[in-house]
């Protein structure tokens, strides 16, 4: 006989005896209880992520670091800096919240898992975005800073009294980068270990999926 | 309001909750594990069930809505299991005595299925199931000849670890 036939021929038999009977109170007592399914922690993680970032931004302001920068009246540039940014988290919360509602235990298997890596993926976008930005914000900072720090342009003019003005860029602009490589490897290390652990299941039944559409 | 679907929908799966119990025994191992995912998947079935129309049967919905629990939703809330569990826990085969030959077969039968990756489970639940390819390629979200194609391929596996 088939192997699964046979399988289904005990499948089938003492249906009723074989498997334990909840009672209605038991079953009320299970819907009154919290998921812990996939999707609640990607949408926990998530507002993390906005939160984290925002914060950033927000334990930036009041340094002591952000009061010089005041001084050099840059104004023109980081408030439009500032904005693009908040534009940009505005946009990426809206398309992660409708995402995250288009996601339903009643799709097909294929669909379901599509909508959660679509949340997932506007997230990522998200975080590259915000790594980008940062590097960027860096180097304008930097641009400011050669150009209106008070501190910096006498070791600039140093420098040049020494005839190593152009080592002294290098250095700098080395070192900012050296540092921002650091920071943005640390950021990736940790996003990739938390999804990797959180998604590893859902990305091989997904590619298992794909597979048979090959 | 609110009262009436919570009666309806704990009435429902009261009478169908045969179905979540064999979604867990194909993707689970242990008592433990086996609650754990009961209650993850009936906590889904009820977030789900506002947005139950009643155009396909409730029990059909059941299939859909457990098996993606299964496969994607489920986060195991403790993480170890002891492997002796594994063996210690079974369910009754049947109370109708086999001949020798056919209970050993089948104990290999099941041990074999729960070697099988999470889809492949699927489609054997659902065949075990009586679902026909039709309604398998609807849950599962395949074309009708890509489950057949991988039906058959699990059915070689299954052959495989049966008669090596």
């Amino acid at each position: 006989m088939d192997e699964l036939e046979l399988l289904k021929k005990d499948w089938k038999k003492d249906e009723d005896s074989k498997y334990p009977k909840l009672s209605y109170n038991e079953i009320y007592k299970m819907i009154l209880k919290k998921s812990s399914s996939i999707v609640k922690w990607i949408f926990i993680i998530s507002l993390l992520e906005f939160a984290f970032w925002t914060l950033i931004s927000l334990a930036f302001k009041g340094t002591e670091y952000n009061k010089r920068f005041e001084s050099y009246h840059a104004d023109n540039i980081m408030i439009p800096l500032m904005v693009i940014a908040y534009a940009i988290l505005i946009y990426f919360f809206y398309r992660f919240y409708m995402n995250y509602r288009t996601i339903s235990a009643t799709d097909n298997a294929k669909v379901l898992m599509e909508n959660i890596l679509k949340t997932r993926r506007t997230v990522k976008q998200y975080v590259g975005f915000n790594l980008i930005f940062m590097a960027i914000s860096a180097f304008i900072a930097l641009g400011i800073q050669f150009d209106r720090d008070q501190e910096m342009i006498s070791l600039i003019e140093n420098a040049s009294a020494n005839g190593e003005v152009f080592k002294f860029y290098a250095i700098t602009i080395i070192i900012t980068i050296v540092f921002l490589g650091i920071l943005i490897a640390i950021i990736l290390g940790f996003y990739y270990l938390i999804y990797g652990i959180l998604l590893k299941r859902l990305n091989g039944n997904y590619k298992e999926l794909k597979k048979l559409e090959v | 309001m609110n009262k009436e679907l919570e009666h309806n929908f704990i009435e429902e799966l009261e009478k169908n909750q045969n179905i979540v119990h064999k979604v867990c025994r194909i993707y689970t191992n242990n008592q433990e594990a086996h609650n754990d995912l009961f209650q993850e998947i009936t906590i889904q079935l009820w977030k789900a069930y506002p947005k139950f129309r009643g155009d396909s049967k409730f029990s059909t919905w059941m299939y859909r809505v457990g098996l993606n629990t299964a496969i994607t939703l489920y986060r195991k809330r403790k993480r170890s299991i002891k492997t002796e569990e594994f063996d210690a826990f079974q369910y009754k085969l049947s109370s109708e005595p086999y001949d020798d030959t056919e209970e050993e077969q089948l104990k290999l039968l099941y041990k074999a299925v729960h070697q099988l990756n999470d889809i492949e489970k699927a489609l054997v639940f659902l065949y075990l199931e009586d679902k026909n390819y039709k309604e398998i390629s609807e849950t599962i979200g395949i074309s009708e000849v890509n489950a057949r194609v991988k039906m058959n391929r699990v059915k070689n596996k299954l052959r495989t670890i049966l008669n090596p």
